[in-house]
């Protein structure tokens, strides 16, 4: 039964996607044709039917930059740079979109040990990673037994040098597993919508306002309160509170 | 005596205040051969209150003998009005000559312009040739500005009623700073006034005279009004009058490095010099310099009219384009008493060509420095392929599959270890692989015999081709000499125990029998087991 239910969703999904080409072939056309609205709006069906690509992100940033639509344009090539995170068009692109951003945020920069480490992290999904450990663990059996249930010196010096070799790469990979796991829990960027935003002190509108950020700014969120407001830390360590409507989450679509 | 004294002592001039003197005169004469003299001293007294008073006596000293004079009695009364005598000059002044300090409004809104103008009027009976500021009024609390008078014009004007002259001295613009009662002082001045006198000349005209006097305009109170605090805006910097707001550049297509100027600009009628502009917010990639700010502005009795304006010089670094966001600017209109608020028009500033940012952050915490790779520098325009994926990805780290497939290799290490150590002891037991050994055997050859178990004939064809197969595989006795004695003679010789060759024979005494003979299922059974057990038990035996 089970498995009926996952051929039908297969297939359906299937089907979706076949018909989201066309779609997204047609905002492609509106987009050529100069109807950046329009385009949007097409572009914007697609996501309907729970599917995306970082191309699909990629041509609705571009549609909203034409618009000069700062704050969605780099939501979407943020958007973008998720699925497909070494793609150099939408680099190149969001730093276009980026220059039209009001806020100046240097960034710290990492250095040394932990900079190569998380440089090593990021490299690849956590996914990745537990699939080399995995796969590196299965090599180790084999090679271990291989080891094992042979007989000539060479052999099983080879094998048992090897096996241990992968050993190690499968511990290391999978620790980078929980790692990078780890930094995609914590990682919740959002990117502020509102033309401008006092950033408080304190979740309340009592509070001094600690500074002010403005439209297209990309912001961690770090906690939230009562669902209207939003702990948020800077590129640069500033931390403060902003209310719920003015930033909108990348992991909201 | 006709003597000078000496020790003069005058009175103690209680309740009196001795205004002037004391001061002394004396007289000599000689008249008719006779010597007189006189001595005076006279004191001018101002009395402290009303009653009777005594000035009691003074006394002086001439030739040793003292001298008193007479205790006088005064009675202080209440003040007599002065007889109002036309050619008196104070009075004239009173009537006739009048400095007023009008003022347009007396309860204005803070920062709403009023004016202050300072008129003399002057009757046509007098005639005022000179003045002169004894005291300049300052405005506390007050934007201030003076508009100058060129000229002085006599104009003819009433003033309660009657017909005067008069001529406007100054005229002062001022801004109120806080909220409340506040002063404005007075402004005095010494003029001097022509008075008529009862002398005439010659012709029957009448004499003037030249008296200076002193006139002051009164303290005027003006009742400063508080903005309404409702509806307030936020970027309300304090304008107060009717503005006209807006952002303009220089260019809107340009290329990188060449400069241009963005103008913040309010023009209108109000307190123009005495607010902020709003600040242009600008995206940081854009080299700003401090604006230059500029002011023209005339003051009249209306107040401040003209334009204030803010130039920012700014210069684009790199391609792309550049927003200059909507700037709100908010005013207190005074003919509606609202607050109004106009927002500029958003400004895209293109820029053609120039290098791209390649300073700009992307991903989570990569430094800035990151190259951007691109072939030419160029916005790159949409892709046309797509690979859809469903948004919610199944996740394999932490499933179960995952821990099973990183655990379960484990486990095949020590299973693969048990079943080699049981192989081993296998090989090293030698007796129980005979027995497996024979077992094998002998169940390899009554396969057949098995398969027909039931079938009497078919059955012992089988088991009897079995026996002889198997001594044919393992005797190497060939079918020509198949009888008993044989297969006796050479298992003996193999050294097989009695036992189990008579038991082996007996078997094969059974098949040839069997086709003759009825047997049941149940000794077909017996048959199969024991013809199994002999060939596992030869098996073993022979060597």
């Amino acid at each position: 039964m089970n498995k009926i239910v996952y051929i039908l969703t297969f297939l359906f999904t299937v089907s979706i996607v076949a018909q989201s080409d066309d779609v997204f072939s047609k905002g492609n056309n509106l987009y050529n044709d100069g109807r950046f609205q329009d385009a949007i709006s097409t572009y914007e069906s697609i996501l309907g039917s729970d599917i995306h690509s970082a191309e699909l992100y990629f041509n609705l940033a571009n549609a909203y930059y034409k618009l000069n639509r700062v704050a969605p344009s780099i939501y979407y090539y943020e958007k973008a740079l998720q699925l497909s995170p070494k793609d150099a068009d939408i680099k190149n692109n969001l730093s276009f979109a980026q220059n039209m951003t009001i806020d100046a945020i240097v960034t710290l920069p990492e250095v040394g040990f932990s900079k190569l480490v998380n440089g090593i992290t990021n490299a690849i999904a956590f996914d990745d990673w537990a699939l080399l450990s995995v796969t590196c663990v299965i090599l180790f059996v084999i090679l271990f037994l291989i080891y094992y249930f042979s007989y000539t010196t060479l052999k099983k010096r080879l094998s048992f040098v090897g096996s241990f070799i992968v050993l190690f790469i499968a511990f290391t990979s999978l620790f980078f597993a929980f790692k990078k796991y780890a930094i995609d829990k914590n990682n919740n960027p959002a990117i502020v919508f509102a033309q401008e935003s006092d950033i408080k002190t304190e979740p309340n509108l009592r509070s001094e306002s600690a500074f002010q950020l403005h439209e297209g700014t990309k912001v961690q969120v770090l906690d939230s309160y009562n669902q209207t407001w939003m702990k948020i830390e800077l590129a640069n360590g500033k931390t403060g509170w902003i209310s719920t409507e003015d930033i909108k989450l990348l992991s909201d679509i | 005596m006709n003597k000078d004294g000496d020790n003069f002592n005058p009175p103690s001039f209680e309740n009196f205040t001795v205004v002037g003197g004391p001061s002394q005169s004396i007289n000599n004469s000689w008249i008719n051969g006779v010597r007189s003299y006189s001595k005076t001293y006279s004191y001018f007294l101002a009395p402290k209150k009303r009653g009777n008073f005594k000035i009691t006596q003074a006394t002086i000293e001439i030739d040793g003998q003292t001298f008193k004079t007479l205790a006088v009695n005064i009675n202080v009364t209440a003040a007599v009005d002065k007889p109002k005598d036309p050619n008196d000059p104070d009075y004239i002044v009173q009537q006739n000559i009048h400095l007023v300090a009008e003022v347009s409004k007396t309860n204005p809104y803070l920062n709403e312009a009023i004016t202050v103008v300072y008129k003399l009027y002057v009757s046509e009976s007098t005639g005022v040739s000179n003045w002169r500021e004894l005291d300049t009024p300052r405005y506390n609390d007050f934007w201030s500005q003076n508009i100058d008078i060129k000229g002085i014009k006599i104009q003819n004007g009433t003033y309660k009623g009657e017909d005067y002259r008069y001529v406007v001295l100054r005229k002062t613009v001022l801004y109120p700073q806080k909220t409340g009662k506040l002063n404005i002082e007075p402004l005095t001045l010494d003029i001097t006034v022509d008075v008529p006198t009862n002398r005439r000349d010659i012709f029957g005209g009448r004499l003037m005279q030249s008296v200076h006097r002193t006139v002051a305009a009164g303290n005027r109170t003006i009742n400063v009004e508080p903005l309404p605090e409702t509806g307030r805006p936020l970027d309300f910097t304090g304008a107060v009058g009717e503005f006209d707001f807006k952002i303009t550049t220089s260019k809107n297509t340009l290329k990188a490095t060449e400069a241009f100027e963005a103008t913040v600009e309010v023009n209108g009628n109000g307190n123009l010099k005495l607010f902020k502009l709003p600040k242009l917010s600008l995206p940081s990639t854009l080299e700003v310099y401090e604006p230059e700010h500029d002011e023209k502005i005339s003051v009249n009795l209306n107040g401040m009219k003209g334009k204030s304006s803010d130039s920012y010089t700014i210069v684009p670094s790199y391609q792309g384009k550049y927003p200059i966001p909507s700037v709100s600017f908010s005013y207190f209109d005074l003919k509606s008493e609202k607050y109004k608020t106009i927002n500029s028009d958003e400004i895209v500033i293109d820029v053609t060509e120039g290098p791209i940012n390649e300073g700009s952050s992307t991903g989570n915490s990569e430094i800035s420095n990151e190259q951007i790779v691109s072939s030419n520098n160029q916005f790159a325009s949409f892709k046309t392929q797509s690979n859809f994926i469903a948004v919610k990805q199944s996740v394999f780290f932490k499933s179960s599959l995952f821990w099973t497939l990183l655990l379960a290799p484990f486990l095949v290490i020590p299973i693969a270890i048990i079943i080699r150590r049981k192989q081993d002891e296998r090989n090293s037991d030698t007796v129980g692989n005979r027995i497996r050994k024979g077992n094998k055997l002998a169940k390899k050859y009554l396969k057949e015999a098995k398969k027909t178990l039931g079938n009497k004939e078919q059955f012992y064809n089988a088991l009897e081709r079995a026996l002889h197969n198997y001594l044919k595989a393992k005797l190497n006795i060939e079918t020509s000499d198949f009888s008993k004695e044989k297969i006796q003679q050479i298992l003996q010789d193999k050294s097989a125990e009695e036992t189990a060759i008579y038991q082996f024979l007996e078997l094969l005494k059974n098949c040839e029998m069997a086709r003759y003979s009825p047997f049941s299922n149940v000794e077909m059974q017996q048959d199969y087991d024991k013809a199994s057990n002999v060939i596992s038990l030869i098996d073993r035996q022979i060597k």
